[in-house]
């Protein structure tokens, strides 16, 4: 009988033992103390240095600077916000980097350059509405690789490791405007204007002191957007108007959830706009880069007519931390199999194909019509502190490719080590086999404060 | 003999008609960790490799009852470690968004992507499992808390009833007197284990008696444990327009 009154008494406790007396045991964990709300910094010390392969042989001749063996950066980044009273808050975030590079003396004007990416103050005088004013990164869009509703990315875009679209977005500098925003229940309405400040300036350009505001680049033309916000059979759903002249646009994107593990979304553009070898030509006719007489390259009417931009593709968390995205992007103003045939036969015209590369990466555009964006995104690989990501964008028009894998190492809560390999594929009348280097390497070290 | 079966049957009947439902245990377990005003909540969520500390998490939850769906939305907002300090993550239903205010880039995830990590984002958020399980009572048993205490309590099992249920099945262990939250078990939808869940540290917080550390331990590799601290529980003006992807950017602390 003992037996039984002792397996009576006895009390389920296999459970509770998997559990470490050093946990139970520990000091609990006093979360972060609360800082004062009105002052909050975020800053880091990152340094990273770029290796590329020799550069190979082309069929375009190419410009001297994409040749470049090898870069380092230093930068020193901030964020601060600050709230002097209630309902005033003042943002400010920028970088300071200071450049070594291969074929360029250590002192010149590119040695040390600033970017003011944001500083603003914001009014919120009642729930659910606030003012803006100031430099602003305003950002749009529910797409990874391609933004079409993104309007105001176009020459935004400073000096990063990482061609990661998610990760080159992060030292994007803002434009000057007056912004209103209202939020109610379900839906937002909001409303910019950002007006003319300075010419455009040439794509690339240095101030003999390094510390530019680019006012030129991001307040070069008059420029208004109108963003309506809802939500409508679970889409969310947002409705899109930008006044540019010459560039003038309406937009929508669109957002849901498939089931327990995907999201899909699109994102479309439209508009009357010249063709992006059109507009290239323009810009390099008025910044002085390209004579007055430049033809376009390759040959265009140079008309205008409505043209549709489209993002459209799909996340997928595909395993306990893995997460796909795919994406198809379509951009009707770009080149076509003809236009790049063109390119390629025509070397004469090489610096104005290049050109016009580098206008489309200013813009933040895809030069071809047609291409396909993949992203792999891997936390807790092997490791619960290594993280691997790859993406690649694909040319429906070629077959090449542009890709990187980049794997980072989170040395601590306070350190991170990071490599990005990053490829141009392809045959070399293509678009991304006819870049010079076929790879970069970059290893980068940030601090976190 | 007959009077003993009245007296039997009086006693069934009156046990009966006193016995609390699943549902009601639920709920009344849901109002012991919840307060039931808009609050914030400050957690550490450090994770444990064979009883060594390796990561630790900061977080602050924002969180409000929606009168219309009975459910919570929440947002979470990172504070550490200092790469992810800033980073947001709404939760509104099925509208789930993540916010990078480095790329100012808001993200819509899905609900899969709650449970990257192994204390996931749906364990810490602010839930009426009332709303979204459908409860069964087992029976009672005696268990032992994470402190090794003996606790009466009412064992249930809860199976998904909406498409917002972070987990399709769950098994919870109810103490009975207090109602508190002693253990639960969380399952895949494959019906295999993912991890077992310990409450304690119960403290007097924004108006009740509730759980301040969670305990999760994780049921493949039982070496991996982590630990969740909730502090300072404040009542809030949580804000409707919190609650809203266009508004994540303007957010702050």
């Amino acid at each position: 009988m003992w037996w039984l009154l002792a397996a009576l008494a006895a009390v389920p406790g296999d459970d509770v033992d998997l559990i470490p007396r050093a946990v139970t045991a520990a000091q609990a964990t006093a979360p972060q103390a609360e800082k004062g709300a009105s002052f909050r910094a975020r800053w880091f010390v990152e340094n990273a240095l770029s290796a590329s392969t020799e550069p190979r042989d082309v069929p375009v001749p190419y410009p001297p600077s994409l040749a470049s063996r090898w870069q380092n950066r230093a930068s020193l980044d901030a964020s601060l916000s600050w709230r002097p009273a209630n309902p005033l808050v003042l943002t400010l975030s920028g970088r300071l980097n200071l450049f070594a590079q291969d074929g360029v003396s250590f002192v010149s004007p590119d040695t040390i350059r600033a970017n003011l990416r944001e500083a603003y103050a914001t009014w919120q005088p009642i729930s659910g509405f606030s003012v803006e004013a100031g430099r602003i990164n305003v950002r749009e869009g529910v797409a990874l690789g391609f933004n079409p509703t993104d309007f105001f990315k176009t020459r935004t875009l400073v000096d990063q490791s990482s061609l990661d679209p998610s990760i080159v977005r992060q030292n994007r500098l803002g434009t000057v405007m007056v912004r209103a925003q209202a939020i109610g229940a379900g839906v937002s309405v909001s409303a910019a204007v950002a007006p003319k400040l300075a010419s455009p300036p040439p794509l690339t350009e240095s101030n003999p002191i390094g510390i530019d505001p680019h006012l030129g680049a991001m307040n070069g033309a008059w420029r208004a957007e109108a963003v309506l916000g809802f939500e409508v059979a679970d889409l969310s759903p947002q409705l899109l108007g930008y006044l540019e002249e010459g560039r003038s646009k309406i937009g929508l994107d669109v957002s849901r959830p498939i089931g327990g593990a995907v999201v899909a979304y699109a994102e479309w553009a439209g508009g009357p706009e010249k063709s992006l070898a059109a507009r290239a030509a323009d810009s390099g006719k008025n910044t002085g880069t390209l004579p007055q007489n430049a033809p376009i390259v390759p040959p265009d009417s140079g008309a205008t007519s409505f043209r549709n931009d489209v993002a459209a593709g799909f996340s997928w968390a595909i395993a306990a931390t893995l997460t796909l995205n795919a994406e198809y992007h379509f951009h009707q103003g770009g080149f076509a199999r003809a236009d790049w045939s063109y390119g390629f036969s025509h070397p004469a015209d090489a610096r104005q194909l290049w050109y016009v590369r580098g206008y489309a990466n200013d813009q933040q555009e895809p030069m071809s019509r047609h291409q396909l964006f993949a992203r792999v995104a891997w936390p807790r690989f092997l490791s619960r502190d290594f993280e691997v990501d790859g993406f690649a964008f694909v040319g429906l028009i070629d077959g090449s490719v542009l890709s990187q894998l980049s794997f980072s190492d989170y040395l601590s809560k306070d350190w991170t080590l990071a490599a990005f390999i990053s490829g141009n594929f392809g045959a070399p009348r293509s678009e991304r086999g006819s870049f010079p280097q076929a790879a970069t390497l970059t290893l980068q070290i940030t601090r976190y404060f | 003999m007959s009077r003993f079966l009245v007296t039997l049957a009086v006693l069934l009947w009156t046990r009966s008609a006193l016995a609390e439902s699943a549902a009601e245990i639920v709920a009344a377990s849901d109002q012991v960790r919840n307060p039931d005003q808009p609050f914030r909540v400050a957690l550490s969520i450090v994770e444990y490799l064979g009883g060594q500390a390796h990561d630790a998490v900061g977080m602050i939850v924002h969180s409000k009852l929606d009168p219309g769906t009975r459910q919570y939305r929440n947002l979470v907002a990172y504070t550490a470690p200092p790469r992810d300090a800033g980073k947001l993550v709404l939760f509104d239903a099925s509208k789930m968004w993540f916010y990078d205010p480095a790329s100012k880039a808001s993200i819509r995830i899905s609900a899969q992507q709650r449970l990257i990590g192994q204390a996931s984002n749906g364990d810490v958020l602010t839930v009426n499992l009332a709303h979204d399980y459908a409860p069964k009572l087992l029976g009672e048993e005696t268990i032992q808390d994470a402190d090794h205490q003996q606790r009466n309590t009412w064992h249930l099992d809860l199976a998904a009833a909406t498409s917002d249920a972070v987990y399709t099945r769950l098994e919870a262990w109810i103490e009975m007197r207090t109602h508190r939250p002693v253990k639960a078990k969380f399952y895949s939808d494959s019906g295999r284990l993912l991890k077992l869940a310990f409450y304690r540290a119960y403290q007097e917080q924004l108006g009740g008696v509730r759980p301040t550390e969670l305990i999760i331990v994780d049921a493949v590799d039982t070496h991996l444990v982590t630990r969740v601290t909730w502090s300072g529980f404040r009542a809030e003006d949580v804000r409707d327009e919190w609650f809203q992807r266009e508004y994540l950017p303007r957010f702050s602390e």
